[in-house]
């Protein structure tokens, strides 16, 4: 046993990347064999072999695609008008301080409220569409974007604009140069936290309004009481969001952060 | 008190960047007697906190025995204290909760733990802090609550790994005077690891020079106790052997 | 006694001033409705007015029809919530203590992490059927998978001396665990536990819109149903004002505390 934790050790220490993907094998595997003894109906827990083969029809049919690429659009459409939307008034909040004192609790109020709460009266406004899923993304990633920026710009050391404004620096140029740079961090950290949210009130969106995308592919199959489709969407979203939240946000947050010096305390 | 006993104790790990083996220790034995205080110095890297580390049984060794008493050592144990650079106190107890962990651990009354507990913080003049957390105090009363923690505990040899090298000059002579005081009332065992030469000679009978991982030389220090630093800088014989033993570091 | 009283009042009015400062907004807000609605000539089926949305509440408050569904979700989320507590916390100390181990659960519980929540809807409609056992195993699951990783990732960046400094001072597995890993690992804990309830309240809306016939979830959906907006603005408000009191009033509080107490100071 100790061999063996030494043995796995070395390998975590020397091939990271590797190590990342070996743990899914023995939970496959242990997939594999309890739809294999038929512990539970396959109607319920379907086979992993039947999950690949259907994933890999849908995804000849092109109904897979077509339907990942309906959920990422909107997803990345919705997130590019939160980001620019929350971003300006997060400045605007974290720079005046009468702006932070009305407006903070209303903001912590409107974002307690949460996406999906808002969905019906969307839905009595704008009908099933994608005029209402677009507000419900937006209105998602907004809130985090905007409230970490207000905070990230509140958390910038005040000797910093001043070093700026006592060198000659316009105010402009020392929202942009300095106010900025320091609050990335934060602004990163947002950003990530939006669309953590964001892809949640995607697919709770396409789940209820659905016309399409991933999340109205589960829930179609799930009324239709074909479980394997509802699995394949699962899974489709699990390594979709891991790709883009370990890959792409977590680095990103963490290279701001190092390079700001804001990480190490 | 017991005697502590290294028999060709070797330690290699393993540098996954760079694919090769460092052999950190290298046949290192020695033998330190009930009471003796001894000091290992050696510039960083040379394998010092690797020696402490295997004592204390955090670490296994590649080859070699460590006996302590006669009984080889498996893992760590309340037998060997530990002092550490980094204090090691616990942020979420107070400051006599950490005192009291040792005791307490040995399944004793929580007020007689207690009662100790204070006994030991008024050896280092800290019973006023007693219910503070740690991060109230400044660096040199946390490590005082390191030692007296580890000492609370009654080991039969006291390990130290740079102790007081992350404190500022002048608390750390307070601390150098503190802990010789300590040890000339109540003689307990120390292994004290430093790269100071000052300190080391200061504090120690006996100082031993690692280097690149084995044991150099051994120099005695026959200067009398009390050891006070106004006393101690005046002193010839203490100048001598600091010379004489940073000479010996810098030829190893 | 009178030196003392002074500055107790000026603590009072200074604490009633910030109170009036935040609830001056708000007043600013329904006034601007009131005032929007009735001048628009808004229509009750495009947005209420506000005295439409008070007169529901206070229909709702009679018939006793707000409790019912308020407490309804509440019950699933404690319930949920307990159940995911009470064997994420155990198994994240559990993965977290070797670091072998940890290194093997730690992308598994990642994956599950950032796929917490809404996303089971379906599936637990499947295996448990539309009702109480769905929704609750959605919140069970959002709540879970975040809060073992959070356990995990807190017992993992203990730093390595507080352990060796508890084993070296006798501590054994269980005192290694109660007065080290616990402790050591509880504001990564109490974190874990803010996000993992931000998730499950969210899901738990959208569970509640599909899967059930009570909660706040429900009462907003069927409103939908019968164009009663002021019902719909009625239950937004009542899901922000629950949320609000419960991360406000109780986890940033406890995760502010447990972080200034417990925490040790480490790199973000
Ligand atoms: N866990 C480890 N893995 C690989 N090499 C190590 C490890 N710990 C220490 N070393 C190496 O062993 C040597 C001795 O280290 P150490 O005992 O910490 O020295 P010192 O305490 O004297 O500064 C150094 O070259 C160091 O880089
Ligand atoms: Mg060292």
């Amino acid at each position: 046993m100790e061999r063996l934790a030494a043995r796995w050790l070395w390998f975590v220490e020397h091939w990271p990347r590797a190590a990342v993907f070996a743990p899914f094998v023995p939970l496959l595997l242990s997939w594999w064999a309890v739809a294999e003894i038929e512990i539970f109906p396959p109607a319920f827990f379907p086979h992993p072999l039947e999950v690949l083969r259907r994933g890999v029809e849908l995804a000849y049919k092109g109904v897979l695609g077509a339907y990942l690429e309906d959920s990422v659009l909107r997803l990345a459409v919705g997130a590019a008008a939160g980001i620019a939307v929350g971003l300006p008034l997060g400045l605007l909040v974290g720079l005046s301080d009468r702006a932070h004192r009305t407006l903070w609790p209303l903001l912590l109020f409107f974002q307690a409220i949460g996406d999906i709460a808002w969905l019906p009266i969307l839905l009595v406004w704008f009908g099933f569409g994608l005029t209402t899923m677009t507000f419900v993304i937006v209105y998602t990633v907004m809130f985090p974007v905007l409230m970490n920026t207000a905070l990230g710009v509140r958390a910038v050391p005040e000797v910093l604009p001043r070093a700026a404004l006592s060198l000659g620096a316009s105010r402009a140029r020392v929202i942009l140069e300095v106010v900025v740079p320091g609050a990335l961090p934060n602004i990163v950290t947002g950003i990530r936290n939006g669309l953590g949210f964001g892809w949640r009130a995607l697919v709770a969106a396409e789940i209820i309004v659905g016309t399409s995308g991933i999340g109205f592919m589960m829930f179609d199959a799930r009324r239709a009481g074909s479980v394997t489709e509802v699995v394949i969407g699962l899974v489709v979203l699990g390594v979709l969001w891991s790709i883009v939240d370990s890959w792409i946000l977590a680095p990103l947050e963490r290279a701001t952060g190092e390079r700001w010096g804001l990480v190490a305390r | 008190m017991k005697e502590l006993l290294v028999e060709r104790l070797s330690k290699i790990y393993f540098d996954p960047d760079r694919g090769e083996r460092i052999a950190a220790l290298e046949e290192v034995s020695l033998r330190i007697a009930p009471g003796e205080f001894v000091a290992v110095v050696g510039p960083s890297g040379c394998g010092k906190s690797t020696l402490l580390n295997l004592i204390a049984g955090f670490l296994e060794p590649t080859s070699g025995r460590i006996l302590l008493d006669g009984r080889p050592v498996r893992g760590p144990g309340p037998d060997r204290g530990v002092v550490f650079q980094s204090y090691a106190l616990f942020p979420w107890k107070t400051v006599l909760e950490n005192v009291a962990f040792g005791p307490r651990m040995r399944g004793l009354p929580k007020a007689e733990c207690h009662a100790k507990a204070m006994r030991y913080l008024e050896l280092v003049g800290l019973a006023h802090v007693a219910h503070r957390y740690p991060r109230e105090l400044s660096g040199g009363m946390q490590q005082r609550v390191g030692v007296v923690r580890a000492l609370a505990n009654e080991p039969e040899i006291l390990l130290m790994d740079e102790p007081f090298a992350a404190v500022d000059a002048q608390t750390r002579m307070t601390l150098q005077e503190e802990l010789a005081r300590i040890y000339e009332e109540r003689r307990p065992t120390i292994l004290f690891v430093t790269h100071d030469v000052n300190e080391a000679v200061f504090l120690a009978d006996r100082v031993l020079l690692l280097s690149k991982g084995r044991l150099r030389e051994e120099i005695p220090v026959p200067i009398a106790r009390p050891r006070r630093w106004p006393r101690l800088v005046e002193d010839d014989d203490f100048k001598a052997l600091v010379a004489r033993t940073l000479s010996a570091v810098r030829a190893a | 006694m009178t030196a003392s009283a002074e500055p107790v009042r000026a603590h009072r009015r200074a604490r009633t001033g910030a109170i009036v400062q935040a609830a001056l907004p708000f007043v600013l807000l329904l006034l601007l409705w009131q005032g929007l609605v009735a001048g628009l000539q808004v229509s009750p089926l495009v947005f209420p007015s506000l005295s439409a949305v008070v007169r529901a509440a206070g229909q709702g408050l009679r018939d006793g029809s707000l409790f019912l569904h308020l407490g309804a979700s509440l019950a699933r989320v404690a319930i949920g919530t307990a159940i995911a507590l009470l064997l994420a916390v155990p198994l994240g100390m559990a993965m977290g203590v070797s670091r072998a181990v940890a290194a093997f659960f730690t992308p598994l519980l990642r994956f599950f992490s950032v796929l917490a929540g809404i996303a089971w809807i379906p599936i637990a409609t499947l295996w448990f059927g539309y009702g109480f056992g769905a929704i609750v195993f959605v919140i069970f699951n959002a709540v879970f998978f975040v809060v073992a990783y959070n356990t995990l990732l807190g017992v993992a960046t203990i730093p390595v001396e507080l352990r060796r400094a508890a084993a070296s001072l006798g501590a054994r597995r269980w005192s290694m665990v109660r007065e080290v890993l616990l402790p050591g690992a509880l504001p990564n804990i109490v974190t874990g536990i803010r996000t993992g309830l931000g998730f499950a309240w969210r899901a738990l809306i959208a569970a509640e819109m599909i899967a059930t016939s009570t909660g706040l979830g429900y009462m907003l959906f069927l409103a939908r149903d019968f164009y009663r907006t002021e019902v719909i603005v009625l239950g937004m408000v009542l899901v922000g004002c629950t949320w609000l009191a419960l991360d406000r009033l109780l986890l940033a509080p406890l995760e502010r505390r447990t972080i200034e107490r417990w925490g040790v100071v480490r790199g973000a």
